[in-house]
């Protein structure tokens, strides 16, 4: 311990002798900024990140804000799909889909839309019988999704809080 | 002065971003938020905000049905995450299409185009107007210099040293050449479809194969042209 305080002890003397208390600090503030830098916020292998980049443009923030409102919102919105796939109602299901498909584009979920696209385009087609092996992948596949996005919210919520 | 405008969008995220986007432009007001037709309505019929970001497939009445029940005609921007409403939007004369999710960057170049703001990164507008500032031109037809108004042209025609300038009333013949009209045009509306053809794209009626209609007459588009017409009809 001895060890560590007389070499701390040591160091700010040097910094002491050769800097001036305004030079330190805009020292310290010039490596704080670049530790921030250099502490660039990458999204999930799963997200669009050249998207979500070009979407948030490095307001992480604000990324937070999204993310959180995502999870807020999407339960809501899949039990409305769940509703309409019980009842077998194809056309209101399409409709609920759709909605669910814009909510993933914007966290990023790029190929979930896809899937999205083509389930929605499916129930103008095909019953709900028919669709049942479908419904099952793109369930298990929005559970995934939400899985990712409230880790991704908590691994934001950190990174804004600087930790 | 800013332009003003309401959102009706039934997705929350989606209208926080447009209401933070409109922010953060400095140029569009936002007045109001709807989340379904009806209500933008009620909106509608004490107010009139200069511009409606409008999304289509809303739970009830869809977009194109407040479209329908206009008393005005306010400058609309299609917000929606479904590209097989573009053709539909061209009907309705929208004046631009923005699939969702949308990023800061194609906002504002939709609201500059609403704006009749160059687009940006373009710089500063100069202070000669150029060709696609002026609303109307010129043509020599008949032993007469004919003001067209560039609105009311459908399309152009080539016939060899001779351009056809059709309108919804009249067709005028002048002379000269496709090229030079398309440099005097300029604009976002009009785009060269076939070494023959210039259309007016707020004009189309609707696309078959490699076909585009306008008010009953076919018009061919050229393999090379087809590519930049997609582009600019956001169909890409």
């Amino acid at each position: 311990m001895d060890k560590y305080l007389i070499r701390y002890s040591v160091y700010m003397q040097f910094l002491a002798y050769i800097y001036t208390l305004n030079e330190f600090v805009i020292i310290k503030l010039q490596f704080l900024m670049n530790k921030t830098r250099s502490d660039h916020f990458v999204f999930h292998e799963r997200l669009n990140a050249t998207f979500l980049e070009e979407l948030f443009e490095g307001d992480t923030i604000y990324a937070e804000t999204v993310f959180e409102d995502f999870l807020r919102d999407l339960p809501a919105y899949w039990e409305r799909v769940q509703m309409s796939y019980q009842h077998k109602n194809l056309p209101l299901l399409g409709t609920n889909i759709h909605t669910c498909k814009t909510l993933f584009g914007y966290v990023g979920f790029t190929d979930l839309q896809e899937l999205c696209q083509e389930f929605e385009n499916k129930c103008a087609k095909h019953t709900a019988d028919e669709l049942q092996a479908e419904f099952a992948t793109l369930s298990r596949k929005k559970q995934e999704a939400q899985h990712i996005i409230e880790n991704e919210y908590n691994r934001l919520k950190r990174y804004n809080e600087g930790a | 002065m800013k332009t003003t405008c309401i959102i009706v969008e039934d997705i929350q995220i989606a209208a926080d971003f447009l209401k933070k986007f409109c922010e953060k432009s400095g140029l569009v007001e936002v007045k109001g938020h709807f989340l379904n037709v009806p209500d933008a309505l009620v909106f509608l019929d004490e107010h009139k905000p200069d511009l409606i970001f409008l999304d289509v497939e809303m739970p009830g009445a869809n977009g194109f049905q407040l479209l329908d029940s206009l008393t005005y005609s306010p400058k609309i921007i299609l917000t929606t995450s479904k590209t097989e409403y573009a053709f539909d939007a061209f009907q309705y004369h929208v004046n631009d299409y923005l699939k969702k999710p949308f990023t800061y960057k194609r906002f504002l170049e939709s609201i500059h185009k609403v704006q009749g703001l160059p687009a940006p990164g373009t710089g500063p507008t100069p202070s000669t107007p150029s060709p696609s500032d002026i609303d109307f031109l010129f043509i020599k037809s008949d032993d007469k210099l004919v003001r067209l108004k560039k609105d009311d042209i459908l399309f152009m025609e080539s016939m060899r040293d001779y351009v056809k300038f059709v309108t919804p009333g009249k067709t005028y013949v002048t002379y000269s050449t496709l090229k030079s009209m398309e440099e005097k045009l300029g604009g976002p509306s009009f785009i060269k479809v076939h070494r023959s053809y210039i259309i007016n794209i707020n004009k189309i009626d609707d696309i078959r194969g490699n076909t585009i209609y306008v008010q009953g007459n076919a018009i061919p588009v050229g393999k090379g042209h087809r590519e930049e017409l997609a582009a600019r009809l956001n169909l890409q």
